[in-house]
């Protein structure tokens, strides 16, 4: 049987080459972090990861380059670094991707350097390594946990996890929040994870206190401070989309009358503004009506980035609007098919390369 | 030095299930991680967990499925409370919070797993010990566990006869910290890291098996290791028996299914131990490609696929270039599953040291025996991780763990001694960790796997021999403090290598086939000599691995009386 055997890539490059990784290296004195870049030459083949060349250099060159690692397996959300421009996970990474390009899965082909830093918006603590526990902070505060209340239902079916088993692929590695602009304008923002995390609670039928979940997110650094850049999405390696979790929050929230903060009567307002000008994305309806997450997220991304003047785009693939024309049929596609953040939910895709 | 009424080492189910019990008994309970909680290797854990739930089945019939699966070395005491105490186990990660798939009437789903009589597997999609481990992590914030997290198990303290502790490392600064308890458990997994194709995350070094047989508390099943049939045939990378579950065949280079011919009623989901061996064979015939056979799902069909095995076929793209939607995935026998461990009695106690407990991959309670059922292990963990805590706070409460055991100085001293040691060799004039770990590692899984006879044996021996030598002069590159990876990975080594002496010797020490232990030379199971573990735990003057014998812990029950195996 032919198909039996494992056919090899149409466009593998030769085997056994060399790359330069070029990481750059950090040190902590007191409060004082020194960082400098340093180059690698790293061999290679059709098969090697980031963190399979990353654990070469530790094992030959030298032993003291530090990042952490675990499954290998894209599991355990240990590995998130900064490669090539985006955070990713190392294992999940291949080197082959980065240098050639591979648009299954969104990579933009990099050439003969592979350029490693640590994840961004959080403190470095050696190479890289990042101090986790801002990130694991916001998620704790969140009161991470089905709790019992007057809300819990009682019975659950086949489909009742549908939206729950989306966010609930997180693996916490921390890309999205490193990827996060909104961050980077307010560091208290409790960022997309914490987020998709709370969505996870609130999307549950057994969890009994929807409704104060709900007006704790609609406060300051919760919900509404997202603005909707859609990295988040881009950087999940399990396809979470954090970005929709938040999305689907803000609309519950509004549904369960938390209209006073600045944020839900902002967006309230600005119904009007996108259907006319193709400037601002609703994003109640922007999110989920149009089949792939992730070309939505592209969208969004490129709105905003539009909007703010950011060139060149960061994307490697160009997946921006035609122009108003297609925000317009957006639009009506939305008014047509609502948004669903009750039901069942899409599934959540491969994630980011 | 901090002081706990608790103490658990390892933060996976085993460890945060046990916390569970010391946290909402009012002890105050901590729990030690080289790793973030949630990075811990039971979120890997993909098919799911065993418990006849079901009202047409029965515990019994799963605690014989184990029996037979253990290939009667199994403690029966073990395994029936585990098969009994299974479904509440289950029910109770439910109700805190674990999303388990479900059937239209709200039940929980159950499927098809290896070596059973009934489809007893309940599962959260294909990523269940990650759904279950973020439930406990988030019970342990919840009720305010302590966490030392990225804190390394450098030493597990005793005070006389009983456990009082352990000297940890903060990874992050370096710095070493004496932590004293009245109980002590560890929960810090296998070390499959000692076979170089393994499906397991690099942190499985076994840390706390070994410090516990360095402090006087016998291992046991040492020489039982698990090959998963369906590793991936690049990386190891596990992909779950819950594909087979769902009906996927196993077939050889030519698209032929094969299981008739060594096990004619299960197939494809006969026991793990007869699948590997099995899919070897068909290897050494000369009848995979390039050392692989084929796992094919395609004719499962894309819509089942994508809804019951995504995690899996995303894996398959990811790691091996294959979509199985439309090719057969490339897989071979891969190191899994260390069923040896701690050797502890139904409760978790150590055998040989008082104020010590251990539960999941590192304790030996022996529910797998010689080979263990797929979606076992996550049944271990929670019950076991449960009643070990259970019987903790018991111990604190009630009985002699009422008392503070003291900690001594030296500890702390002679274990910075052997930081400094490492550190101050200079690094041209010794062995580097990478050059140990690969021949280390490469020949145990040549001559240590599936198939064992005394030749090979012979030869992992001396691979043994030579990289306890080497590490008696290993250089480390990093000689800084803040999170020196460097020297964690050189002591997590040294762990793996004790574990391999213990292995190697208790493979040569059974002169018979069993389970996971087949050796050539011996092909028969020896029932009339065997039935029983070989411990293993070192001696405090040599240093060296001494084997024991403990019994087999039996029950009255005749069903479980030895028969032959068949599948």
């Amino acid at each position: 049987m032919q198909a039996a055997v494992a056919k090899t890539p149409a466009k593998a490059p030769p085997a056994a080459r060399k790359v330069t990784f070029r990481i750059l290296r950090g040190t902590l004195v007191g409060d004082q972090l020194t960082q400098k870049n340093q180059d690698f030459e790293v061999p290679y083949d059709d098969s090697t990861t980031v963190l399979g060349a990353l654990e070469w250099v530790k094992g030959e060159l030298d032993g003291s380059l530090t990042f952490r690692r675990s499954c290998r397996a894209s599991i355990c959300g240990s590995c998130g670094m900064y490669i090539n421009g985006r955070s990713r996970l190392a294992c999940k990474t291949k080197v082959k991707d980065l240098i050639y390009g591979n648009e299954a899965k969104n990579i933009a082909a990099g050439g003969e350097v592979v350029v490693i830093s640590p994840q961004l918006n959080q403190p470095v603590l050696k190479d890289l390594v990042v101090d986790i526990h801002p990130f694991y902070e916001k998620v704790e505060v969140l009161k991470p946990y089905v709790q019992d209340g007057p809300e819990k239902e009682a019975h659950v079916t086949k489909d009742s996890f549908s939206q729950v088993n989306m966010v609930s692929n997180c693996i916490m590695c921390g890309n999205c929040y490193s990827d996060c602009t909104a961050m980077v304008e307010n560091p208290s923002f409790l960022g997309p994870a914490a987020l998709a995390k709370a969505y996870r609670f609130v999307a549950d039928p057994r969890e009994g206190d929807k409704t104060d979940r709900l007006k704790a997110l609609s406060e300051d650094n919760g919900v509404w401070d997202c603005t909707r850049c859609g990295m988040c999405i881009d950087a999940c390696p399990k396809g979470v989309a954090p970005m929709e979790a938040i999305v689907k929050l803000r609309a519950l929230a509004i549904e369960a009358g938390n209209t006073h903060v600045k944020g839900a009567k902002k967006s309230m307002g600005l119904k009007g503004e996108i259907a006319t000008w193709g400037v601002v994305n609703e994003p109640l309806m922007m999110l989920n009506a149009l089949g792939p997450i992730g070309v939505l997220g592209q969208l969004g991304n490129a709105l905003n980035l539009m909007k703010k003047g950011k060139v060149p785009s960061p994307l490697p693939f160009e997946h921006r609007p035609e122009g108003l024309a297609e925000v317009k049929a957006i639009y009506k596609e939305l008014e047509e098919n609502p948004l669903d953040v009750r039901t069942r939910a899409e599934d959540s895709g491969p994630g980011a390369g | 030095m901090a002081q706990h009424d608790i103490l658990i080492v390892g933060a996976g189910l085993a460890g945060l299930r046990a916390a569970f019990e010391g946290v909402t008994a009012g002890l105050d309970t901590a729990v030690v991680s080289k790793i973030h909680p949630l990075r811990s290797h039971s979120c890997a854990a993909q098919g799911g967990v065993n418990a006849a739930i079901n009202p047409k089945d029965d515990w019994h019939d799963h605690a014989y499925d184990t029996v037979k699966g253990a290939d009667y070395v199994g403690d029966q005491d073990s395994i029936d409370m585990m098969c009994a105490e299974a479904p509440q186990a289950v029910l109770d990660l439910d109700a805190m919070g674990c999303p388990f798939s479900r059937e239209e009437d709200g039940t929980i789903s159950q499927r098809a797993f290896g070596g059973q009589n009934f489809p007893r597997t309940a599962y959260a999609a294909d990523r269940t010990g990650h759904a279950m481990l973020h439930t406990l992590w988030e019970q342990a914030i919840k009720y305010g566990v302590k966490i030392y997290d990225e804190y390394y198990l450098m030493k597990l303290t005793t005070d006389k006869d009983r456990a009082s502790g352990a000297i940890v490392m903060d990874i992050k600064d370096g710095k070493l910290h004496q932590i004293n308890a009245k109980a002590v458990c560890v929960a810090t997994g296998g070390y499959g890291r000692l076979f170089a194709s393994n499906t397991n995350a690099m942190t499985n070094t076994g840390d706390g098996i070994a410090h516990a047989m360095r402090a006087g508390a016998p291992a046991a099943d040492l020489e039982f290791v698990q090959f998963h049939p369906t590793g991936l045939k690049s990386s190891g990378i596990l992909i779950s028996e819950g594909v087979r579950g769902e009906g996927a065949y196993l077939v050889d280079k030519n698209g032929q299914r094969f299981m008739q011919k060594y096990a004619p009623n299960k197939l494809e989901l006969a026991s793990r131990d007869v699948v590997s061996r099995s899919m070897t064979l068909e290897i050494m015939a000369g009848n995979g490609v390039d050392g692989a056979v084929f796992l094919d799902v395609r004719h499962l069909g894309r819509e089942l696929i994508l809804e019951r095995l995504p995690q899996i076929r995303q894996l398959a793209i990811d790691f091996e270039g294959v979509d199985p939607i439309d090719e057969p995935i490339p897989v071979r026998p891969t190191c899994h599953y260390t069923m040896g461990g701690i050797r502890v009695n139904k409760l978790g106690q150590s055998i040989g040291l008082k104020g010590l407990f251990a539960a999941g991959e590192a304790a030996c309670v022996s529910v797998h025996g010689a080979n263990r059922l797929g979606a076992n292990s996550l049944l271990e963990t929670i019950v076991f991780g449960k009643i070990t805590g259970k019987d903790m706070v018991d111990f604190v409460k009630n009985r002699e763990g009422k008392e503070r055991p003291a900690s001594s100085p030296e500890d702390l001293a002679q274990v910075s001694r052997q930081i400094a040691e490492i550190k101050a060799r200079p690094v041209n004039e010794g062995v580097k960790q990478a050059v140990i770990r690969k021949e280390l590692t490469e020949a145990l899984q040549v001559d240590c796997s599936v198939f064992r006879d005394a030749q090979r044996l012979d030869r992992a021996w001396k691979a043994i021999e030579k990289a306890k030598a080497h590490y008696a002069r290993i250089v480390v590159d990093d000689k800084s403090d803040a999170f020196n990876t460097d020297v964690i990975t050189a002591l997590e080594l040294g762990n793996l290598i004790l574990l391999g002496e213990a292995t190697v010797k208790a493979a040569i020490e059974r002169t018979e086939s069993r389970g996971a232990h087949a050796r050539d030379d011996f092909p028969k199971r020896d029932d009339a000599n065997w039935i029983t573990h070989i411990t293993s735990v070192v001696d405090p003057q040599s240093g060296e691995v001494v084997l024991g014998r403990d019994a087999v812990r039996t029950v009255d029950n005749p069903a479980y009386a030895p028969q032959e195996r068949k599948y």
